[in-house]
């Protein structure tokens, strides 16, 4: 296993979903990720993006109610877990942490 | 429960059947319907193609999810998807790697395909003719036979006028029939006036049995009156312009007044039967005192029948041949003739009928030479392929190591011939991607020279997808065989000691193989050669007249007093010979190259009337023979000072033949029975071709018509080339102003009769073209080989010329290999060439002989090809610095 380091595209993923809350499945999310976050993906990867999320442990999911859009199929919507919450929360610490650093002078001079 | 309703519109379902592929089954059903939602979104605001196209994109691209949560996935040996990703990616690699092998390959079949594609998209296009009917599987022509003391006399397409109704009287199996009276004639609308050729007078049933659907008008009823007819749209536009031409009345030859009840769509192009103007039948009985009803001699009347479906037409035939004999026995017996009615399938007439009187004798396709084109598609496709098959058998080993590798990491045999047929198929599939590109840039250069009206509507079509998968399925699978069963049969141990020497037994198929190619590149240059030469010797044959410097003109189809036809005509011919630039000048009822429909009996004064027999009849007045420079062999040509003139007839040299007279001169002063009385030979002019020289001189009477006939010559002085536009504006202002209201209908008669040859210059252009096709092909797969022999022979090469050898000498030593296949390749090639042009020869009445000399140029021209194709190669190598090739490796 890679360990439990998020990529960046499963960062944003994953605060989608957070985001989300109520309809987080794959389609919703690809939908938001390309009005929030302005990244125009595929939905294949924003699967893979999930159900690796899920076997991390970052998320859960249930199955939605069959719609008559969609050809009648049932959704997958998923939550993100307490582990989730907590390494996204980290991620946005680290980063935080590093922004602190950065020392003032650098943006004067932009 | 909600019944499960369809949505109305499907995702493509190879999409899906790929994603069911990729997913797993737990997985399928949701991602499914992600993708289903994306696509009924994109359906709504870009359109469903749109939709179809994001959808597979993004099908393909979940492919990366191939391994998602698949638990199952290392614990199966169900690694094929896996195992498939590898033999493309190593495909990939093989190509970047040879990019020159790779191209010669590719290109080679490219080509191929696309001349294939081009082959057979003529080929369909010919095979359509009058398919489009609804009824064309029960539609039937009737031929006519005519024997005469039991010898077939002529075979004809047009048949007797009583013949159609006589079967359906007799026989339960026919539905309906139509005739069809071909006419040429001068339409008039107000003071629009048109020479209009496509004329026919039909039943009213024509239009039913047939599938010529009206625009306006009722089948039931617009042909059951007389004079009325029935207009394409092209006329429609022609003569009326924006107005409804219903109800109008038009004009024919200026006498016959008819009322336009109906328009149709224009005729296809793939139909036998054009016309422009149907004429209801019930005129032409009216004016002919009910002849064209109930004769039986009269042939101008192309007959059909619509058969019930299911009915044999050859048991038909043997049934209606009794009934005919129970109604003409009689008639048979006393004038010692027979008759014959034969039905033709009306969608065989194009392609396998060449009887006299066929529709559009201009138009008629050959099926034979359609025939050798699929032959020829099909040689090309094979030369292709073999390509392939020798290119990758000459590589093998060079890919001996890779496959040693392989083997040793535990590859079985299976495995890698999976491995080479992934390879030939992903060729194939590029090819057959750039022979289609070829083929829509050069569609319409092809149409412009082979004159054909091809279009790309096939790519439309599910057939031809259908065919090409097919073919290319099957194709790359059969050349890929052999190369992997050869590379798979390695023996690891050996090949990865590095002693692998090329096997004996790939060598000698490859050498068949080239050989093969070669043969078929010679027959086609000298099969297109020998066309080239017959068709050259038919347009120089000497035809026994003169067809130079000569100007038809349609003779006047509207006069309003017979009476005044001569005098005006006289002065029609004093005003032209004025001209110094006018040489001479006849009028007759057809000119040579006009296939000639006049026939009738004609026997010898002192025979019984019994022993009649047909013959053509053109007539002449007195001036026709010597402005064709036709000779006059015994007696004389019509005179004016000759009174008893119009009880005289002259006869060509095979007419007299035909009557029985010895010779030429025995004829002169004989009398015969011809027309309504006797008359006497006073002439007998030489044979001349009235038609091209793939028929032949047929016999035929000259009677004299001083009267109104159909063809005015003019033969203009050799030196009248500069003025011509003088000339003929002089020749228009008489005709307009002697025969007012006649539209000036003009041609040159050497433009005219050579038109006759068109199908075979058609022919002899669509087989140079593809002849080139092949050599091309052939000549790409010899570059290849011989560059690869070349690149094996490196070592050698420079061993030789650090001995001493110069450049000369090495090519040779290359080259020779390839020269005795090609010399072999002759040895082929020749007898096959000229058994089957020998065939197609002996379709003309006049014909070339073949000639040595041609299979010699051929020969030559294939043999420099391929010393060139592989001289170039060679000499690269020749030249190079032995020192660089001792230390390659």
């Amino acid at each position: 296993m890679k360990g439990n380091n998020l990529g960046e595209l499963e960062e944003l993923v994953l605060l989608m979903v957070a985001s989300l809350s109520e309809e987080a499945y794959a389609v919703a999310v690809r939908e938001e990720l390309e009005r929030s976050a302005s990244r125009a993906v595929n939905i294949s990867a924003v699967h893979s993006s999930l159900y690796r999320l899920e076997d991390k442990g970052f998320l859960t999911s249930e199955f939605g109610g069959a719609t008559s859009k969609r050809g009648g199929k049932k959704k997958r919507l998923f939550k993100v877990t307490s582990a989730g919450y907590a390494i996204l929360k980290e991620a946005k610490e680290t980063k935080e942490q590093i922004w602190s650093n950065i020392p003032q002078l650098s943006f004067s001079t932009i | 429960m909600e019944p499960l309703r369809k949505p109305p519109n499907q995702p493509p379902a190879l999409g899906t059947f790929l994603l069911r592929k990729i997913y797993s089954e737990e997985l399928f059903e949701e991602i499914h319907g992600d993708l289903l939602e994306l696509y009924e979104e994109r359906m709504e605001t870009k359109g469903k193609w749109n939709a179809s196209a994001h959808y597979i994109k993004d099908v393909v691209l979940s492919a990366r999810n191939y391994d998602l949560r698949r638990t199952q996935h290392y614990k199966t040996q169900n690694n094929s998807g896996a195992m498939i990703r590898n033999y493309i990616k190593i495909t990939l690699r093989t190509i970047s790697k040879n990019k020159v092998y790779t191209a010669l390959n590719v290109l080679g079949l490219a080509l191929g395909m696309a001349a294939c594609m081009f082959i057979m998209q003529y080929v369909a296009f010919e095979r359509s003719y009058d398919k489009f009917h609804e009824n064309a599987s029960n539609l039937y022509r009737i031929q006519y036979n005519n024997f005469k003391d039991g010898q077939l006399q002529y075979e004809c397409a047009a048949a007797v006028p009583r013949v159609g109704p006589f079967m359906k009287e007799q026989m339960p199996e026919v539905v309906d029939f139509a005739r069809a009276y071909p006419l040429s004639m001068v339409v008039s609308y107000q003071n629009i006036n048109f020479r209009e050729n496509r004329i026919h007078i039909v039943d009213p049933a024509f239009l039913k049995i047939f599938t010529f659907p009206l625009l306006t008008g009722n089948v039931e009823t617009c042909l059951n009156e007389p004079n009325t007819v029935v207009i394409s749209e092209t006329a429609a536009k022609k003569y009326f312009g924006e107005e409804d031409p219903i109800g109008k009345m038009i004009r024919a030859d200026g006498q016959y007044s008819m009322a336009v009840t109906g328009v149709a769509k224009d005729v296809p192009e793939n139909s036998h039967i054009k016309f422009d103007f149907l004429i209801s039948y019930q005129t032409l009985n009216n004016q002919t005192d009910n002849e064209s009803e109930t004769a039986w001699g009269w042939y101008d009347f192309n007959s059909y029948v619509l058969l019930r479906p299911g009915a044999d037409p050859k048991e038909f035939d043997k049934k209606f041949e009794e009934a005919l004999l129970a109604e003409r026995q009689e008639d048979f017996d006393k004038y010692n003739f027979r008759q014959e009615f034969p039905l033709q399938p009306v969608t065989d007439i194009h392609l396998y009928s060449n009887l006299l009187q066929e529709s559009e004798p201009d138009e008629q396709g050959d099926g034979q030479a359609v025939f050798f084109l699929v032959i020829i598609a099909g040689f090309i496709l094979l030369i292709a392929w073999i390509n392939y098959i020798n290119l990758s058998t000459a590589r093998s080993i060079e890919r001996a190591k890779e496959v040693g590798v392989r083997k040793v990491m535990g590859a079985v045999k299976g495995q890698l011939i999976g491995q080479f047929l992934t390879e030939s198929v992903i060729l194939n599939l590029l090819a057959f991607t750039i022979a289609l590109l070829i083929v829509m840039i050069g569609i319409s250069q092809f149409n412009g020279l082979t004159d054909s009206k091809l279009s790309l509507a096939f790519l439309a079509e599910g057939s031809f997808w259908g065919i090409s998968a097919l073919l290319i399925f099957s194709g790359s699978i059969l050349a890929g065989l052999y190369p992997a069963f050869v590379l798979s049969s390695y023996q690891p141990s050996k090949v990865l000691k590095g002693k692998m020497t090329g096997n004996k037994s790939g060598i000698y198929l490859r050498k068949v193989l080239v050989v093969f190619q070669f043969a078929s590149s010679v027959c086609l240059i000298a099969g297109t050669l020998i066309v080239y030469q017959q068709l050259k010797y038919m347009n120089n044959l000497d035809l026994g007249f003169d067809m130079t410097e000569t100007l038809v003109v349609k003779g006047p189809g509207v006069f309003t007093a017979d009476s005044l036809y001569r005098p005006t005509l006289q002065t029609f011919r004093n005003e032209l010979l004025q001209n110094p630039e006018i040489r001479a000048f006849a009028s007759g009822t057809n000119v040579p190259g006009d296939e000639i429909f006049w026939a009738n009996g004609i026997r010898r004064a002192e025979e019984p009337r019994e022993s009649n027999k047909a013959i053509y009849i053109a007539g002449v007045d007195y001036d026709y023979f010597p402005a064709y420079d036709i000779k006059v062999v015994a007696g004389r040509n019509y005179g004016r000072t000759f009174t008893t003139d119009t009880g005289a007839v002259i006869l060509n040299e095979s007419g007299a033949k035909y009557l029985g007279f010895q010779s030429a001169e025995e004829a002169i002063n004989k009398k015969v029975f011809w027309g309504r009385g006797e008359k006497t030979i006073i002439g007998v002019v030489e044979d001349y071709n009235q038609m091209s020289a793939k028929i032949g001189v047929t016999p035929l009477l000259f009677p004299l018509i001083t009267g109104r006939s159909s063809f005015f010559t003019i033969k203009l002085d050799k030196t009248a080339g500069k003025d011509l536009k003088q000339v003929f504006e002089k020749v228009e202002t008489s005709y307009a102003k002697l025969f007012p209201g006649n539209p000036f209908d003009y041609f040159f008669l050497d433009d005219f009769f050579n038109r006759q040859y068109n199908s075979e210059k058609k022919f002899s252009r669509v087989f140079t073209l593809f002849a080139g096709f092949a050599i091309i092909v052939a000549c790409l797969g010899l570059f290849g080989l011989s560059s690869f022999n070349a690149v094996q022979k490196t070592k050698e090469i420079g061993i030789r010329k650090a001995i001493g050898a110069d450049v000369a000498h090495i090519v040779m030593l290359l080259s020779k290999e390839f020269v005795y296949l090609v010399l072999f390749a002759n040895l082929i090639a020749w007898p096959a060439t000229w058994f089957v042009m020998n065939t197609w020869l002996d379709n003309f009445a006049y014909r070339i002989a073949i000639t040595p000399l041609v299979f010699v140029v051929a020969g030559l021209l294939v043999l420099i090809i391929a010393v060139l194709t592989v001289g170039y190669k060679t000499m690269a190598t020749a030249k190079s610095d032995p020192v660089k090739a001792l230390r390659y490796e």
